[in-house]
């Protein structure tokens, strides 16, 4: 395999007493769709939060192309072609569709002090965003206020926002929770057509199913340990990770 | 018109264009300002002092009013904007009971007694006074209403409004928060002063406790009684709650009253403002009226 796009080394995150990150390693290869599985409170959101520079690693490092990213902040990790959705939605509430998806557009010009001066509602700008909502199966759904969409849609509205960030990498936070079997099965063959696109998915996942069936390779978290590492059949059969999650919820979590 | 409505009508109008610089601030960037008087009053006393002190006219004055109201709000806004919500709101009546106390307390400023013989404003050699001075303020009025209309449109008001509605979100969007609450800041406390320098050479006295914190409360009344973010929302509160008083002076036992009940209403039934979202005026307007709230 070639060269990793995102390396995560001995990453650590300590609140207080609390380590909810402990040691974590694991690389993320070009075109890979890497998941990140776990019980809740295993540590996912943690790690991404420390991916994304919302939170500073206590110790390790993450680095982006052979850049060292951890210390950044968010928008500055963003402009290095980073995208990311939320666990619980952030839409732009008031704003509509077409222009929540022109707020990530406008990634290029926000670090210049004279381009953010010029128009944004330019024909070109709006059909490159209609396009991506197309992209995303959100077609004529531009002129509805994004607080007012179901959360089926809302979760689509932030994979095209992240596909506009990330050019390179895009970070899914749970986007299957709380949708219905259908609207997974389209998240999913949406995921699918992205890696197609060459872009890098590493996704958040507590929904197994989902998790084994789109990932190419999965990374298992338990109390911010990393406790396995593998492609998902290795993982179904897993001792660690069936006692850890597996075991204790098959039956139950059948979504 | 007599003089006692053009009086009215451009105190209105001053307002009106302090009130666009707290919409930037408050309705396109989200951040909550209660001291927005202390910027007009900066601007006030930068241009009575400029005009009395250094005997600069208005017109040589303003760019430097402007600059320094900015670059103030730019200094205050540094620290202030780090917090949020209920904490910029302290912060930010803070900042105007200090203002105020600063005016009130230094000699310099005129302490007590105020700044008066603030000259006219003069254009093409005559005083500009009365239904004159009305029409400068129109044209400030729609110059700021232009200025206030581009952002909007411009890349910069997206990443307001973004910052506005989810923070943690348009950072993930390669958006600097506080580089664009600053900006929207730094432009907000800019129009301020410019009303503040006209208020200072229309009453050609000024105090401190014109520029004290009920002042600000009014400001921003007006702002949310016409809806925030949206760009007329200014001229439409410092309408009715400049003639308000006006109107109902025949009942003045009874005015606060009326306040309230028109308060009230205005909670219960339009509470995202006059031309808020989905009220029954926005309807209206936005068939004939460009800018709406973005």
């Amino acid at each position: 395999m070639n060269r990793p796009l995102l390396q995560v080394k001995e990453l650590s995150k300590h609140f207080g007493g609390l380590k909810a990150m402990d040691n974590v390693d694991f690389e993320l290869f070009p075109e890979e769709i890497l998941g990140i599985l776990g019980p809740n409170g295993a540590g996912k959101t943690v790690c991404f939060n420390l991916i994304c520079g919302v939170y500073k690693p206590t110790n390790g490092e993450v680095i982006l192309d052979s850049q060292r990213i951890d210390g950044l902040l968010p928008y500055e990790i963003a402009n290095l072609g980073v995208g990311r959705t939320f666990q619980i939605v952030k839409p732009f509430s008031s704003l509509t569709v077409l222009e929540n998806v022109l707020v990530a557009r406008g990634i290029t010009r926000y670090n210049s002090l004279s381009k953010i001066w010029s128009i944004w509602q330019s024909s070109t700008e709006k059909n490159a965003a209609l396009r991506i909502l197309e992209h995303v199966g959100l077609a004529d759904m531009e002129n509805r206020k994004a607080g007012l969409l179901p959360l089926g849609y809302l979760r689509r509205l932030e994979i095209a926002r992240a596909l506009v960030v990330g050019s390179k990498l895009i970070l899914l936070d749970e986007s299957f929770s709380g949708l219905r079997s259908e609207e997974i099965g389209q998240l999913e063959s949406l995921i699918r057509r992205i890696r197609q696109d060459g872009i890098t998915v590493l996704l958040i996942e507590h929904n197994v199913r989902v998790t084994m069936g789109i990932c190419d390779r999965i990374v298992v978290l338990d109390h911010g340990r990393k406790i396995a590492e593998g492609k998902p059949e290795a993982i179904q059969q897993n001792e660690s990770v069936i006692e850890a999650y597996l075991g204790r919820r098959r039956g139950a979590d059948a979504a | 018109m007599n003089a006692y409505v053009i009086t009215i009508a451009t105190i209105i109008l001053i307002n009106a264009i302090t009130v666009c610089g707290l919409n930037v601030i408050v309705g396109y960037a989200g951040q909550i300002s209660l001291g927005h008087a202390a910027f007009v009053g900066i601007g006030a006393y930068s241009a009575a002092l400029l005009s009395t002190k250094a005997g600069l006219s208005f017109w040589a004055a303003l760019p430097i009013v402007i600059a320094i109201c900015g670059f103030i709000g730019l200094l205050l806004g540094l620290p202030s904007l780090r917090v949020k919500d209920d904490f910029l709101a302290i912060t930010t009546i803070g900042i105007n009971f200090i203002v105020e106390a600063i005016f009130l307390y230094i000699p310099f400023f005129g302490g007590a007694l105020g700044i008066g013989g603030i000259p006219r404003i003069m254009l093409f050699g005559m005083k500009v006074k009365g239904l004159v001075f009305f029409e400068l303020c129109l044209v400030f009025l729609l110059l700021v209403l232009l200025i206030c209309w581009w952002f909007t449109r411009s890349w910069a008001g997206l990443a307001s409004f973004a910052v506005r509605e989810e923070e943690s979100a348009a950072s993930s969007m390669g958006i600097s928060p506080m580089r664009f609450k600053l900006l929207a800041f730094v432009i907000g406390t800019a129009i301020a002063g410019l009303g503040g320098a006209l208020y200072a050479h229309y009453m050609r006295f000024i105090s401190a406790t014109d520029f004290s914190f009920p002042v600000s409360i009014s400001l921003l009344s007006m702002l949310v009684l016409g809806g925030m973010g949206n760009l007329w929302a200014p001229l439409v509160g410092a309408v009715i709650l400049g003639s308000l008083p006006e109107i109902f002076r025949p009942l003045v036992d009874y005015r606060i009253l009326f306040y309230t009940v028109l308060l009230l209403l205005m909670i219960r039934f339009q509470p995202a403002g006059l031309l808020g979202e989905d009220s029954f005026a926005r309807h209206v307007f936005s068939s004939i009226l460009p800018g709406g709230k973005k």
